[in-house]
């Protein structure tokens, strides 16, 4: 008696899964409980645990994407059936070998703890000068070295073609399985010495995709401005002396997303999307966090907007907790699909990064209508009052779409943002 | 050669039976009883009768196609009920079902009836060599209508018989007229039979829609091929009452048939004329003929019954492929 | 055993069937005096009456055959060339393939069909084409084409003993060509529908037939050492010997199709159809097939535009080796 093992739907939005990496042997005796494979969605990558106990037959190569639903294991009670266990796949499975890798690419993203933890053997082999794709983007590979991947679980999309016309043929199969693990190789001959190669897929890719998405769909329109946070930078700091019995030290970041919650109430116009024909403003007020991530190689860089959620129902201190804890979850890779939706308005800040004074023009995270880009602080004489005085200065830049809201409510709204990060008592009104 | 009286009551016989068992099958395609489409032989029934009642179950015999070849087959005493059955797609068919009307009787030397008009003239040319050769007095009774004599497969059967002397009866059934077009149109003279003058071959001219008639001149054409002295050419003219099959109009030309020429043509039915031969040389008796007819429609309820209660033929693919080839 | 030619060897297949068989006989044209080699000489052991001369006229001619094989007998049909068939076609290959199914398998039709066939004698058109396609096509016929002498007494023996109706033109261009063949009265038949490997190899497979199956023999012998040819003589069109081509491409997931016929509808283009559908998972490369390209066959010296030959199988050879 064999139990289906299917890839699990986990999110409302997820429509189809790629097993990254399984965490078990093809037939190994596993406890419930287990790890057993590493799935990514679009969004994020999990670890699944085993929902039986039994003997776990391998169903779904690694690296291949399926509807949610699809079979991709089996669980069966003893050796012997296991052994009896057809080996042929469902067919459901096998409409996505042929599918186009390109597009595979792009709507199905490798999350970043999937790029540290995936062992490079599943995603690495060989690639050469010769491309695999043909115009269109449709991989080319002979029948049989379809089936030979297939049969050995090899993503084929990494395997590059010496046939004609950059056909992946049964040969460059064979040497990408039998050379098992190989660097991405580089050219280090010639005038044009390559230090690395990045690949374009997984989460570059959908970077890529959702920026270009961002800039060529929406109006966006970029301010930049200075607040004197000195005040604010004062209050931190006596928050910061309760830091023990606060049980947190909080962070400028939490002030920032306090003021941005005071500004929301002053322009409530900011905190909106343009939801197919209607503009839909949010009483709910969830902030997007983009936060920098480790990339495919030292020389890559990643990039995640976790969602701090229903902070107008916060004090600062709980903001500061909640998101120190969203941090830790994307840095450990522990993220839900849940975690990465639902945000009103982002914010993107490259304090303690930027050159101090520096400006930004950040792009609009979609469907936010807004976000805001605070950077490095600078101290710099400023006239107070008709003297001059040594103040500490933050840059602030902000990117709106004025399809959503015009220069008059933006105007507002960064003025109220700039009142509250200068006048920090307003987070109390 | 005269007829005895017991000839002729058997040709008035077959007669009979072959216009019931024509009539009965075009009854069922305006039923839709049958499949495929049927080619009525009314009006052309006695060439069929008058060439085939005589023959041998070991004589060659090519039926015309008009009546699906039922008058020919039937005259030469072959049981027709499987003929209705492969005419209803029943695995009893003389065929298993498998040939619509393109059929064979092998064990009575009915080979094919091919869709092809004229396609009886190559083999014939074998089925007269082969007779030949064996040398036990067969002979091949090759029929076929006006129209099949524009191909060119009849000027090498002729040409090849001739030559050979083969014991062939190139019988042509001359109904005048091919779907729509009529014979003086499409040939430049009006006797076919005068083809057979290019090859030196013998040729009579008979009244087809007199049985007895047709009969002597067929023995004796019968008897010329049996005693090695070759073909002969025997042409019939006769009559088409209905269209060419059922369900294609009655046209002579791209015109429909006169009322007047149906008429004339009612005049020359061959039953009826036989009916009145028969009579008035005190053959048979009135009642004696009534007898023939009832009988005759027996034969035909009982053909009609077993095509009926017989099952459809429909095998499975894979048996039927088993039979492409002869093992 | 003996050397011998093709030729010869089709003689001495008809000569010892006409010996054991009273029904076995050969009609064609001028057969008698033997306007090839194989019926020279055939009449004065077997008379004029097994050993038949008729009238022009290919229909009347395979009449004689077909009527006498619907009475039992055993014809071997001589068409003197394979293009001649046409004259005859609706009899000799629609009626003839379709009557022992259409009858419902009441009476078989042993006919023996035969033609010289082919390029390489400059003759053009009707006097140059193939025809084993072309009656592949129509079912109910077994067709089947000798590439040795040795395949030749054998598989003409083999035909002659079938109930089927078979067709087994022998190309003109290897009529002279000697091969072993076991002594006179060694009696030994090649079946048909048995595919031979005439040669082993690892990195592509070469289905080549007749005259073809030489010029590729001569190529995978001239590539020994680069590229290693398995050559594949199907020996049989119909029925196909699919198993031991599909063995074949196991080993070298790679297949040149040489076929000396006319490559739109061809029986190359049916058995690369056929390796897609039940081999597709097979092939490293597309299949690629080297035919006669759709032009009439011209005379003289144009004659080699269109007849597939060693350098165009090596390029096809290298090509799905590339």
């Amino acid at each position: 008696m064999s139990t289906e093992y299917v890839m699990p739907k986990l999110a409302m939005a997820m429509s189809e899964g790629t097993v990254s990496q399984w965490l078990v042997e093809d037939g190994q005796y596993v406890e419930k409980g287990q790890e057993l494979a590493t799935v990514e969605t679009e969004k994020v990558s999990y670890d699944l645990e085993s929902p039986n106990t039994g003997f776990f037959k391998l169903v779904l190569g690694e690296g291949e994407t399926v509807p949610v639903e699809t079979v991709i294991g089996l669980f069966v009670d003893s050796e012997a059936e296991l052994a009896g266990l057809d080996t042929q796949r469902p067919a459901a499975n096998e409409t996505l070998v042929a599918s186009d890798p390109a597009v595979d690419s792009l709507t199905a993203a490798v999350a970043p703890v999937a790029v540290q933890s995936a062992p490079v053997a599943t995603t690495t082999a060989v690639t050469a000068p010769t491309a695999t794709t043909a115009t269109g983007g449709r991989l080319k590979a002979s029948p049989l070295a379809k089936k030979i991947a297939r049969d050995n679980d090899l993503d084929l999309t990494v395997v590059a073609g010496s046939g004609p016309q950059g056909r992946i043929v049964k040969r460059d199969v064979e040497a990408a399985l039998r050379d098992g693990i190989r660097p991405i190789s580089v050219v280090t001959q010639g005038p044009l010495v390559e230090k690395a190669r990045i690949p374009f897929k997984g989460m570059r890719a959908t970077i890529a995709q959702r920026m270009v998405q961002s800039q060529q769909s929406t109006a966006s329109l970029s301010s930049g401005w200075e607040s004197d946070i000195t005040e604010l930078l004062a209050i931190r700091k006596r928050f910061t002396a309760r830091a023990e019995q606060l049980g947190t030290k909080v962070s400028v970041n939490a002030l920032l997303i306090r003021a941005l919650v005071y500004a929301i109430q002053q322009v409530p116009v900011a905190n909106s999307a343009l939801v197919g024909d209607e503009i839909v403003i949010y009483d709910s007020i969830n902030v997007g966090i983009a936060i920098a991530m480790p990339g495919q190689n030292e020389y890559d860089s990643g990039l995640m907007v976790p969602v701090l959620k229903g902070v107008e129902r916060m004090g600062l201190v709980e903001i500061d907790k909640a998101l120190k804890v969203l941090i830790e979850r994307a840095r450990s890779g522990a993220l839900a699909a849940d975690d990465l939706n639902d945000s009103t308005i982002t914010l993107s800040s490259t304090a303690g990064i930027a050159p101090p004074g520096m400006n930004t023009a950040p792009v609009l995270n979609l469907p936010n209508a807004v976000i805001v880009g605070p950077s490095t602080p600078k101290d710099k004489p400023v006239v107070v009052d008709g003297e001059i005085k040594v103040r500490t200065m933050m840059p602030v830049s902000m990117t709106f779409d004025h399809r959503v809201l015009d220069g008059e409510p933006a105007a507002r709204f960064m003025k109220a943002l700039h009142d509250c990060l200068e006048s920090p008592e307003l987070m109390l009104a | 050669m005269s007829l005895s009286k017991q000839q002729m009551a058997l040709l008035f016989t077959n007669l009979v039976r072959a216009n019931h068992y024509d009539k009965m099958m075009y009854r069922r395609m305006m039923q839709g009883q049958l499949i495929g489409f049927y080619h009525p032989a009314q009006g052309a029934i006695a060439p069929g009768v008058g060439a085939c009642t005589f023959l041998n179950q070991d004589d060659n015999l090519n039926p015309h196609h008009r009546g699906h070849g039922i008058t020919h087959m039937i005259s030469k005493g072959i049981d027709v009920s499987t003929f209705l059955a492969e005419h209803t797609g029943k695995d009893t068919g003389c065929c298993a079902g498998r040939s619509a009307w393109h059929f064979s009787y092998p064990d009575h030397k009915v080979y094919q009836q091919s869709g092809f008009i004229g396609h009886n003239f190559a083999p014939s040319v074998g089925w007269g060599w082969a007779a030949k050769r064996r040398n036990q007095g067969q002979v091949v009774m090759n029929c076929s209508g006006d129209g099949s004599y524009g191909q060119g497969r009849a000027h090498e059967a002729m040409l090849f018989a001739q030559n050979w002397k083969l014991p062939l009866i190139f019988f042509c059934e001359n109904n005048g007229m091919a779907i729509f077009s009529s014979a003086e149109e499409m040939h430049p003279l009006e006797d076919i039979s005068s083809l057979a003058q290019g090859y030196g071959m013998p040729a009579e001219i008979v009244d087809g829609q007199d049985v007895f008639a047709v009969a002597e001149v067929a023995m004796k054409a019968i008897e010329r091929a049996r005693s090695g002295q070759g073909p002969t050419f025997v042409e019939c003219k006769t009559l088409r009452f209905n269209e060419h099959d059922i369900g294609t109009p009655d046209l002579k030309g791209w015109e429909d048939r006169s009322e007047a020429e149906h008429e004339e043509m009612r005049q020359r039915e061959p039953v009826h004329l036989a009916t009145q031969r028969i009579l008035a040389d005190g053959i048979l008796t009135q009642d004696e003929i009534d007898a023939i007819h009832e009988a005759a429609l027996r034969e035909i309820d009982k053909v009609e019954t077993f095509a009926d209660n017989s099952e459809i033929a429909r095998p499975s693919e894979e048996e039927l492929m088993a039979h492409v080839f002869a093992p | 055993m003996r050397t011998i030619t093709l030729i010869d060897a089709i003689k001495e297949a008809m000569q010892e069937e006409l010996r054991t068989d009273p029904d076995v006989f050969l009609v064609g044209q001028d057969v008698r005096g033997g306007i090839f080699p194989h019926t020279k000489g055939l009449v004065e052991e077997f008379g004029p009456e097994r050993i038949v001369d008729t009238p022009i006229g290919e229909s009347g001619m395979y009449g004689v055959a077909m009527g006498a094989a619907q009475e039992g007998m055993r014809p071997i049909v001589d068409f003197m060339f394979g293009g001649f068939t046409y004259v005859t076609f609706s009899e000799c290959s629609v009626s003839t393939g379709q009557y022992h199914f259409l009858h419902g398998s009441q009476r078989a039709l042993p006919i023996v069909m035969t033609a010289g066939v082919g390029t390489g004698q400059r003759l053009a058109n009707d006097h140059a084409m193939s025809i084993h396609g072309t009656f592949a096509h129509h079912p109910g016929i077994k067709v089947a084409m000798p590439s040795t002498p040795y395949d030749a007494k054998g598989m003409f023996k083999a035909a002659i003993r079938d109930n089927n109706p078979v067709v087994i033109p022998w190309h003109m261009g290897i009529m002279m060509l000697k091969g072993e063949v076991p002594d006179i009265g060694d009696d030994y038949i090649v079946p048909l529908g048995v595919a031979d490997v005439k040669r082993e190899g690892a990195d592509v497979t070469v289905l080549a037939n007749s005259m073809q199956l030489q010029n590729a023999l001569k190529v995978a012998e001239k590539l020994e050492g680069e590229i290693s040819v398995e050559v594949i003589d199907p020996r049989t069109f119909v029925p196909f010997d699919m198993d031991t081509l599909l063995r074949s491409l196991e080993k070298t997931n790679r297949l040149v199709i040489v076929d000396e016929d006319w490559e739109s509808g061809s029986f190359a283009s049916t058995i690369s159809a056929r390796v897609m559908e039940q081999a597709f998972d097979l092939l490293d490369a597309p299949v690629l097939r080297v035919c006669l390209p759709n032009m009439p066959v011209p005379g003289g010296y144009m004659e080699e535009y269109v007849a597939p030959n060693p350098d165009k199988i090596e390029a096809a050879i290298r090509n799905v080796c590339a």
